[in-house]
């Protein structure tokens, strides 16, 4: 979290992620360059340098496909959670791999001129408007701009400086930049190559991405519609959540505001307590995560806040909303209406033995 | 071809500008801004180098925000 910055968060699990990933990379490019070797020779055979351009485009664009589908993926199947975890890294390192395929393809089609290599990319090509010759680099350099803006500020001192609103519109850039990407290979390798399974690449993993976002997005409209019931007492409406049997130890259940606002209700230790949804970092489902050492722990960073007050753990000083809760039987009920970040609220005490 | 030279003339200014601007910004600007950067080692400072190049024309906004409003309190 934030007293006092480093570098880099590492931690043994992401030690092993990161060199996963390398690992990954590494392999892949070995395996394209020697399929690639067996199977273009004679007259077809390429040269090192396309070679490598081809398997570094394609490497970045699996990548990013790959970074694109975990968010989704890990809100339909929590076991996916672990990789969700350290997404900021795998991003990172696909900006990295296609950087070195963007500054290949600068220095082999443009470099060898005498004008500048990127005057040469904005100029050697000016039919916008033919589908067959359409300067297909220009949406990939765009794509590369954009992944280059988003590795930069990836960190979390940007997170916090650059306003979480500016930061989160930043980030959002992802899906035009896919567009590009797509974009680029369908008017470039496409036409030019012919290859199927290229092709096949490109259609499964726009494909892919474009489903696995359409159905966690409806899954989660449905489950936010069938989560909501409210019951008016004291003056106030009480959202019923569920019972507590239904709420796992150490996990949360998430109830959903009439506003849209989601929050997270949480059993520990024999108590009920609900804090806001959204984490104060990069607005990760605080539910989807566990009590881990008495603290509520984001599923995306680690970041942990009390249950009963929404307040990291000191040295820290993030901040949640808190909401007052109340359990009438067995039935966990709690009020909409949230208390400004960091307000201790009495937890609702159950009993524990009923489902033990 | 004019407007196209003229793009990357801009570019390459605008990217001079921020490695200069970037290397203040990392040594005496970043703690300025946020008090949390105090104690940073080298390598977050490092880290943050190229989107301080990148975004210069916002943090010397910023950071002139930061020394005035230092100055008046
Ligand atoms: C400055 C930026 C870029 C330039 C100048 C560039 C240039 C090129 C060139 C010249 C090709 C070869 C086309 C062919 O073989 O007919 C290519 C292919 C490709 N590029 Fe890029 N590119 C850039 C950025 C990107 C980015 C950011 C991505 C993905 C994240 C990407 C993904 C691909 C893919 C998947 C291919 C097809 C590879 C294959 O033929 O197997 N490119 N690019
Ligand atoms: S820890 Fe990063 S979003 Fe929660």
């Amino acid at each position: 979290m934030s007293a006092g910055y480093v570098a880099v968060q590492w931690n043994p699990y992401k030690r092993r992620y990161d060199a996963f990933v390398c690992g990954a990379v590494v392999l892949y490019l070995g395996m394209f360059g020697f399929v690639g070797k067996l199977l273009f020779r004679g007259e077809h055979a390429l040269s090192d340098e396309v070679l490598a351009l081809r398997a570094l485009g394609s490497c970045a664009f699996l990548m990013l496909s790959v970074v694109l589908c975990i968010g989704p993926a890990a809100r339909l199947d929590r076991r996916l959670l672990p990789i969700l975890y350290n997404r900021r890294h795998l991003g990172v390192a696909t900006f990295l791999v296609a950087a070195l395929h963007g500054a290949l393809a600068l220095g082999y089609y443009h470099g060898f001129g005498r004008i500048n290599p990127l005057l040469s990319l904005l100029t050697t090509n000016t039919s916008f408007t033919s589908l067959r010759a359409f300067p297909f680099q220009l949406p990939g350099a765009a794509a590369l701009l954009i992944l280059f803006l988003m590795a930069a500020t990836s960190h979390d001192f940007w997170n916090r400086n650059l306003s979480a609103r500016l930061w989160k519109w930043l980030h959002m850039l992802v899906y035009p930049a896919y567009g590009l990407v797509v974009m680029h290979v369908a008017l470039g390798a496409l036409q030019a190559q012919r290859t199927w399974w290229l092709a096949a690449l490109v259609c499964a993993c726009a494909a892919t991405v474009t489903t696995l976002h359409l159905v966690a997005g409806s899954r989660e409209r449905a489950a936010d519609r069938g989560r909501t019931s409210m019951i008016e007492a004291d003056a106030t409406a009480w959202l019923e959540v569920g019972r507590v049997d239904e709420i796992p130890p150490d996990r949360a259940r998430i109830a959903c505001a009439p506003g849209g606002e989601r929050i997270a209700v949480f059993r520990y230790d024999g108590r009920i307590s609900a804090i806001s949804n959204v984490c104060a970092h990069q607005g990760g489902p605080l539910g989807e995560g566990k009590v881990v050492d008495g603290c509520v722990t984001c599923p995306w960073h680690g970041w942990q806040y009390r249950p009963a007050d929404g307040q990291a753990p000191p040295p820290f000083t993030e901040r949640v909303a808190t909401f007052r809760v109340r359990v009438d039987g067995r039935r966990v009920l709690v009020d909409p209406n949230a208390l400004p970040p960091g307000t201790p609220v009495e937890p609702a005490f159950v009993e524990e033995s009923c489902d033990a | 071809m004019v407007v196209a030279e003229a793009v990357v003339i801009l570019l390459a200014v605008y990217a001079l500008l921020g490695l200069l601007f970037a290397v203040a910004f990392v040594t005496c600007g970043v703690q300025r801004l946020d008090p949390a950067a105090r104690p940073a080692p080298w390598g977050f400072r490092l880290l943050i180098l190229p989107g301080s190049a990148a975004l210069w024309p916002l943090l010397l906004l910023r950071w002139w925000g930061s020394t005035k409003g230092g100055a008046s309190s």
